[in-house]
């Protein structure tokens, strides 16, 4: 077929939109505006507050980002990407070729042991694996497209928390609060509860060579029940406030009378306003985590009434409760529990049983109290698994296809977006690579992906690095 | 598809290439440079960036690109449809472009819109600036400029001062007054030693009035043994220094903190630059005339070998590759402040680094040996730091202990290749039983408990006759004696007063490590559960559960509880007469009455199960008879598998008689399998392929599909026949007595392997080899072989090829530290001014290139290289040199005329205030309250070498709760110590020369809250309440001394002495002890004191 070269451009660009990207005023504006950006959001520079809030490249549809990781790769085969063909053929082999590059050996088709069904209005299929989330369809965007670079757990955690497979680079957190700032000047703008200490553990979550103001706080680490998870050095069980408000009082009064004898200095002014900032964080973030205060109704949306999603449920809660007082980023990690390589049956379910309720419960609570709107939900693992057998009751990772969903903050709802192939191996329609998922997140709080960028070792740094599209086609 | 993986981090460079343009053009060349070249550069620049490239086109100006390649021109201008780009692009002829897969339909159309447009195009990237690559400033060797001449002819001590006074005045500016004796000692004994002068060192200086006070200080300072602690630091920056991995798989490197020694030695001995940089990039292949010599040169090549690396890659060759990158990339910066990183995929845009140049020295690493194996996860490479002697016994010890390895391996492949052949001839029974089995696991059965019948018979656990276990059972513990050996048990005496069937109920039975086996009377009966793997996902099971239906005589009976290597809790168990129609049989027990084996017919029934319900299985015909009795009529109906044939109008007699037919289809297969091997053997000459790791190979089965499906069952890797978990308890006895004894053997060589002190580094490769451009960065499209050599805009085109034998790394290291190398001492020099003045004369300390900064003062940075060159790359002089200069010792003072001129202070009219960094920071803390240990050298880790650190957060505390130096703590890369994170220490996975010194409020609560700051604090007061020759007057001064080395004002201590006594005070209806309650005032005022910004801030 011989097209015409300009009816690619019909289909993809309309004449107006090709003027404006071509206009004189766009070339240069955009450059103009480089500079002063790199100035203004690098503004991490003693004294200046690197967190304060930060006007988005163009309007926001969503403000804050609350991200659920599933660690370990949770299957899309099993969970939301239903495949009829794989139920007819199950047993058989695969009919094409395997990825050059595989994580181990995998045998013939298995079919997903749940059962896929339709919900909602807008038909959406999931496994009975969440009849909870499966109830929130209508609000749910899914991408069955997504696909990565790396077979394994540290190249593909890395991948999805920083955009690199191969080396250490600030995670998406920080990038986002690195161009948004954050709404609390009281609590850090990025927060990470219960992160993984392996597969890269604090790399998913530093700010690399963005300052440190933006790295992500962790709350607690795997390992430790969300009920005892804390901030580094929040609490002092020595001193009692009373006290301390004096020991400070004493400090700074040495601190003005030091400025007064130097002259103006900026950064010894910051680090006098930063005592003040940490004596109000000790106040405020405590609170934020205690989740007591909230009804007996709210706490049971989110499971905290049962043994099994108590403390998945928690997490949750606390995310709703950090997200609802202005912190830009929150990540929940179900840690390093979805790797199933062996029973599938057993572990997926049980997997499945600990976040259902959270999820479905913290997706309706921002819902009801309209934080839905202007807060992403992000749900997915740093790959998928293969339709393919492992032994007899297991799937190994697979880094070609997996699904990610994606609800409220400017996100279509109710929406499947891309597919994979007839036995989910391999994603074919709209791929999304996590590269394009971190272009679209970045568009969706109004940042421009290509825009976004940090002056290190003398050449400027995205988190797309060369890649990302912005996938249009889920944005509301 | 687009599928090839984008292995490369590419840089990002074209975004702010972007030159402004005016007038007519703005249009099209703002089109050009927003949509165009990023594509370009993208896309076809691989390729196409070279008059060699492909089909002789160059896509890198528009002249190149009207001009085209042997096809003719690329691109008519105006005229996209006669363009042969844009039928390229759009894959409409036979010329298909770019080959890795169609672009993007809205990049087509920008192509053809610009084709349109007339095809502008902006300022070449690559010329941008006027000059030819090589005379750009940083390429052209350093010529000391004479010192120029200035006003203030009495500020200049040195030919440093020249220089700076001469930028200073050319602005109207004046340098700031000295600063005072106090403030410089503090700042120098920071900046030397990274400690606060001790209040002696203080009045020893004030008193000295001499002339060359101050220059005795600074020799006094370069002598002690805590200079090298301070200024070692500053270049582990540089060489990215961590004790582990850090990517994935965070694995301990015991052995990093030689390399961490060898730096300080380094620096203590004023080891020469020049001599520096060759042992850490050569070091193996210096001369050294004894082993202590060699050592160190071996230990300094760890500089090479520290850096994070992903252990855990599926991909070989990408890992390989990935590791030499970070070398290239560590290298580069490290020692010529140039970014190589870039031209893994493309060539740098900026910078005269082309891809060919880096694979250049992508040979040279390649051709090194970093690593042992590229294994998931990979070995790194060791030197053993002992004797040759020594060395050679290890190596043989090592090599005894891989053979008994192999022999075991062998042992157990034969053995397996054995019981896998007996089983194949059981089919006919493993079918029926395994069908057997299935149909049993489906009875469920209820605890009696929950059926309101009262059980005969109840037991607790700890109510056992024998046993070698713990009589009182806990949950998640082992409940075996300590050093005793499995398989543990307890046995009970159970007497009923009738036989029969009985249901065995258990209480509270821990299932996280595996359930117990169950003996009755001597018989195992049924094999207890495996393990759960996911612990966390699968909490133990509570309350009764049953554990089977045993059959038991009338009278006394023994039930024995067995488990291999610990003991599981449960409550109690109860026996009740079974009261169901058909009791479910354990897998031992269906094994035994087939005569097969329980391990094999674990995995039948798993096979059963997958089998089931897939309408092509082989296996469906038995299904289907198990089910309709026959297979007769549309019994098979729905059939799709072509094994359908072997059945077709056959129909069994009966279950047995299926069975048996069974048999003999796989015994067909079997053996027409059989035979085809035999004959690839042959065709081979008796070598069997060694199958890629991980790359999958579909193995060519049997050619009759029929039979295949039948051998796909019978000898799948993964299928029923593969060797059990616990295989070896099924060889024969001889098999188990020479297994273990090899394994005995074995596990004796490991216990007596040598414990030599060894060292990360690298040595020469096995194989010295060239590497292929990467095209795009990709391993999987290889270019052309470049030869090994340097970068060529400085080492010139004719260079001396580096021999077959040798890697090139010796050939890199003199070739850097030539005295003619325009990068190496400058790069060096700039990194000693910006650790002393807290800028660097080029603040980009890693990046001399184009996207770096220029130098503020050229000259100074050129008068300094060339003297360190003259200095015999003496580190040490070229500190005197700086300290001793006037510029050095000016104070801070603030100047609100100069610092509306030069608001940053790049040109020096005043000291930099500077924070102390964290190492300092926690050094100061220590030192001024007394908790610091000086002890020098060694490891704090507690690891083994290739231990996993995963779990830092827990031990962390205790790994960092020490009061050595901070730069002897262990710097655990991606768990890094809080502290250090709050305190700007720069990542530890690529190289800096600069680190940040941000004000954040988790510094504030470190200084608040930490239990370092309230356990130093609480020790100094001590200290300060014990002087009993003090009054509290005396205390403050001197706390206030030790901390800011200064003597407090009156009215300060007087301020103190009421803050004290307001805390006392406010404790008193808290703390009833009044000395408690004067401690507690005074660690108040200590912690209020080290809080405040005099202590951390350097004037």
């Amino acid at each position: 077929m011989n097209r015409h070269w300009n009816s690619y451009l019909n289909r993809t660009l309309s004449r107006r939109e090709l003027l404006r990207v071509s206009s004189a005023g766009f070339g240069s504006l955009a450059l103009a505006g480089l500079l002063g950006e790199q100035q203004l959001r690098a503004a991490a520079v003693a004294g200046a507050n690197p967190l304060a809030v930060k006007e988005p490249h163009f309007p926001a549809r969503a403000k804050r980002v609350i991200f659920l990781f599933m660690h370990g790769g949770p299957s899309q085969v099993d969970t939301f990407d239903y495949k009829p063909l794989l139920i007819r053929d199950h047993g058989k082999p695969l009919p094409f070729a395997r990825p050059k590059v595989v994580s181990g050996q995998t045998f013939n088709l298995l079919k997903s042991p749940w059962e896929f069904k339709q919900h909602g209005q807008s038909g959406m299929w999931v496994s009975s694996l969440f009849p909870q989330i499966a109830q929130r369809v209508d609000d749910i965007c899914f991408v069955k497209s997504m696909w990565g670079s790396n077979s394994r757990h540290g190249g593909a955690l890395l991948e999805i928390h920083t955009g690199s497979d191969t080396f250490v680079r600030p995670s998406w957190g920080s990038w986002v609060t690195y161009g948004l700032g954050s709404e609390n000047q009281n609590m850090p703008g990025y927060v990470t509860i219960c992160p993984t200490q392996s597969h890269g553990g604090a790399n998913n979550f530093s700010s690399g060579f963005l300052p440190a103001p933006y790295a992500g706080t962790p709350i607690g680490s795997v390992g430790i029940k969300a009920r005892d998870a804390k901030l580094p050095y929040i609490t002092n069980t020595e001193t009692p406030k009373d006290i301390q408000r004096m020991e400070l009082d004493f400090t700074q009064e040495l601190n003005r009378e030091e400025l007064r004898r130097t002259g103006h200095d900026a950064a010894l002014e910051g680090r006098i306003e930063s005592f003040e900032l940490a004596f109000r964080m000790q106040a405020e973030a405590p609170d934020l985590q205690d989740v007591n205060g909230e009804s007996e109704a709210t706490k049971k949306l989110y499971g905290l009434d049962k043994p099994i999603t108590e403390d998945f449920g928690r997490q949750c809660l606390m995310a709703r409760r950090l997200s609802e007082k202005g912190v830009r980023f929150v990540q929940v990690s179900h840690t390093y529990k979805w790797d199933q390589h062996s029973d599938l049956l057993r572990d997926h379910a049980q997997n499945a049983k600990e976040v259902d309720q959270p999820i479905a419960g913290l997706l309706a609570d921002l819902k009801a109290r309209g934080l839905l709107k202007d807060t992403l939900v992000v749900w997915g693992g740093e790959f998928g698994r293969t339709p393919t057998a492992e032994g007899s009751d297991g799937r190994d990772h697979n880094p070609e296809a997996f699904t990610y969903f994606l609800a409220g903050g400017g996100v279509k709802p109710g929406l499947e977006w891309g597919a994979t192939d007839d036995y989910g191996y391999y994603s074919v329609v709209n791929k999304v690579h996590f590269h394009d998922l971190h272009a679209t997140i970045l568009y969706l709080l109004g940042l421009d992906h290509k825009r976004l960028t940090y002056r290190y070792a003398g050449r400027d740094f995205r988190l797309t690095d060369v890649h990302g599209e912005v996938v249009n086609g889920i944005v509301a | 598809m687009w599928n090839t993986r984008s292995s490369a981090a590419v840089v990002f460079a074209c975004l702010v290439a972007m030159p402004v343009v005016a007038g007519a053009q703005e249009d099209g060349l703002a089109f050009f440079e927003t949509n165009i070249r990023p594509l370009f550069a993208r896309q076809c620049q691989a390729c196409h960036s070279t008059a060699a490239g492909m089909g002789g086109l160059r896509i890198d100006s528009r002249e190149n690109l009207i001009k085209g390649g042997t096809r003719g021109p690329a691109v008519v201008p105006g005229k996209p449809s006669e363009s042969l780009l844009m039928s390229a692009v759009m894959q409409s002829g036979s010329l298909k472009m770019p080959p890795s897969g169609k672009l993007k339909d809205g990049d087509i159309a920008l192509i053809g819109r610009w084709i349109e447009m007339g095809a502008p195009w902006g300022a070449p990237a690559e010329t941008s600036a006027k000059v030819s690559p090589a005379k750009y400033w940083a390429f052209v060797p350093p010529v000391a400029a004479k010192a120029p001449a200035v006003q203030n002819v009495s500020w200049v001590q040195s030919p440093i001062d020249a220089f700076v006074l001469s930028a200073l005045e050319k602005k109207g500016l004046k340098p700031a007054p000295p600063a005072d004796k106090r403030t410089l000692i503090r700042r120098a004994t920071f900046d030397l030693t990274g400690l606060p002068p001790t209040p002696e060192e203080l009045k020893a200086f004030l008193a000295d009035n001499s002339p060359d006070a101050f220059a005795k200080v600074v020799d006094r300072l370069l002598a002690s043994p805590h200079y090298g602690e301070r200024w070692a630091r500053h270049w582990l920056d540089v060489a990215r220094y961590a004790d582990s991995n850090g990517l994935d798989e965070n694995l301990v490197y015991r052995n990093a903190w030689r390399y961490r020694d060898y730096v300080i030695g380094a620096f203590n001995k004023d080891k020469p630059y020049d001599q520096f940089v060759k042992e850490q990039l050569a070091g193996d292949l210096l001369p050294a005339s004894d082993d202590a010599t060699r050592f160190e040169h071996w230990t300094a090549t760890g500089f090479l070998s520290l850096g994070a690396k992903m252990l855990a890659e599926d991909d070989p060759v990408k890992m390989q590759m990935d590791i030499v990158d970070e070398q290239i990339d560590t290298t580069s910066r490290a020692f010529m402040g140039l970014t190589f990183g870039c031209a893994r995929c493309h060539d740098h845009k900026f910078d005269p680094i082309p891809t060919a140049d880096y694979y250049s020295m992508a040979g040279i690493f390649l051709s090194s040996k970093s690593m042992e194996n590229y294994n998931v996860v990979a070995t790194w490479h060791e030197f053993v730091l002992a004797p040759e002697e020594q060395r050679r016994k290890l190596k043989e010890h090592l090599d005894l202990i891989t053979a008994k390895g192999k022999e075991i391996g062998t042992l157990s492949d034969r053995e397996n290749k054995t019981l896998a052949k007996e089983g194949r001839s059981k089919i006919g029974r493993y079918l029926p039983a395994s069908l057997d089995a299935l149909h049993y696991e489906s009875i469920e059965l209820r605890p009696v408990h929950t059926t309101g019948v009262a059980p005969t018979l109840q037991r607790t656990s700890e109510s056992f006759e024998r046993g070698n276990v713990n009589r009182k059972l806990a949950k998640g513990s082992a409940n075996t004696p300590e050093k005793s050996k499995g398989p543990y048990f307890a046995e009970y005496d159970v007497t009923v007063p009738a036989g029969g069937r009985l249901q065995l109920d258990v209480l509270e039975q821990e299932t996280g490590s595996g359930t117990a086996d169950i003996h009755i009377n001597g018989v195992m009966e049924r094999a207890g559960q495996g393990a759960v793997t996911n612990r966390e996902a699968s909490p133990d099971a509570g309350g009764w559960s049953v554990a089977g239906v045993y059959e038991l005589k009338a009278g006394t009976n023994v039930i024995r509880l067995e488990h291999k290597n610990r003991y599981p809790y449960f409550e109690a168990f109860t026996l009740t007469p079974f009261s169901g129609t058909e009791a479910p049989k354990s897998i031992q027990q269906v094994a035994r009455q087939y005569g097969v084996n329980p391990g094999y017919l674990v995995q039948w029934v798993e096979e059963m199960r997958r089998a089931k319900g897939a309408p092509h299985s082989v296996l469906l015909p038995l299904f289907v008879y198990d089910q309709k009795k026959t297979l007769r009529g549309d019994a098979l109906a729905g059939w799709t598998s072509a094994a359908i044939e072997r059945f077709r109008g056959y129909e069994p007699a009966s279950r047995e008689d299926l069975a048996a037919r069974y048999q003999q289809l796989f015994d067909e297969a079997g053996k027409a399998w059989d035979d085809l091997e035999a004959k690839r053997i042959a065709a081979s000459n008796g070598e069997t392929k060694k199958v890629e790791r991980n790359a999958v190979k579909q193995d060519e089965g049997l050619p009759d599909p029929v039979l295949e499906a039948f051998r796909e069952v019978s000898h799948a890797k993964a299928g029923p026949f593969r060797a059990p978990g616990d295989a070896k308890h099924y060889y024969p006895q001889s098999a188990q007595d020479e297994i273990a004894k090899l394994e005995k053997e074995k596990k004796a060589l490991e216990d007596t392997t040598p414990d030599l002190p060894k060292a990360m580094g690298v040595q020469e490769g096995d194989k010295i080899t060239n590497a292929k451009i990467n095209i795009r960065g990709s391993h999987w499209t290889l270019g052309e072989e470049m030869p090994r050599r340097f970068l060529r805009v400085v080492a010139g085109e004719n260079q001396i090829p580096v021999p077959d034998t040798q890697s090139g790394r010796l050939q890199l290291a003199e070739w850097l530290t030539r005295p003619d190398h325009p990068l190496t001492s400058r790069v060096m020099t700039n990194r000693l001014w910006r650790w002393h003045f807290g800028r660097g004369i080029v603040p980009s300390t890693d990046n001399f290139g184009r996207l770096g900064e220029m130098p503020t003062n050229q000259p100074l940075l050129d008068w300094l290289a060339v003297t360190f060159l003259d200095k015999k790359w003496s580190i040490k002089d070229m500190h005197r040199l700086i300290m001793l200069s006037s510029t050095y010792r000016m104070g801070s003072n603030y100047d609100e005329k100069a610092a509306e001129v030069d608001p940053e202070n790049t040109l020096l009219w005043r000291a930099n205030r500077q924070r102390l960094e964290a190492e300092e920071i926690r050094d100061a803390v220590t030192a001024v309250t007394g908790e610091i240990d000086m002890t020098p050298g060694g490891t704090l880790l507690t690891y083994k070498d290739r231990a996993y650190v995963a779990n830092t957060s827990k031990r962390g505390a205790n790994d960092y709760d020490n009061p050595r130096r901070a730069v002897y703590l262990p710097v655990v890369r991606s768990s890094l110590y809080e502290m250090f994170q709050a305190f700007d220490l720069p990542d530890p996975t690529t190289p800096n020369g600069d680190r940040n010194s941000t004000v954040i409020a988790p510094q504030a609560l470190f200084m608040m809250n930490s239990t370092l700051m309230l356990k130093s604090t609480r020790n100094m007061a001590k200290k300060l309440l014990d002087r009993g020759d003090f009054d509290d007057g005396a205390r403050i001064r001197d706390a206030w001394e030790r901390a800011l080395s200064r003597a407090p004002s009156a009215g300060e201590v007087d301020r103190s002495q009421t803050f004290i006594a307001q805390v006392e005070k406010a404790m008193e209806d808290k703390e009833k002890d009044p000395a408690a309650r004067r401690l507690f005032a005074w660690e108040s005022f200590c912690k209020a004191l080290l809080a405040s910004n005099e202590f951390i801030y350097l004037d």
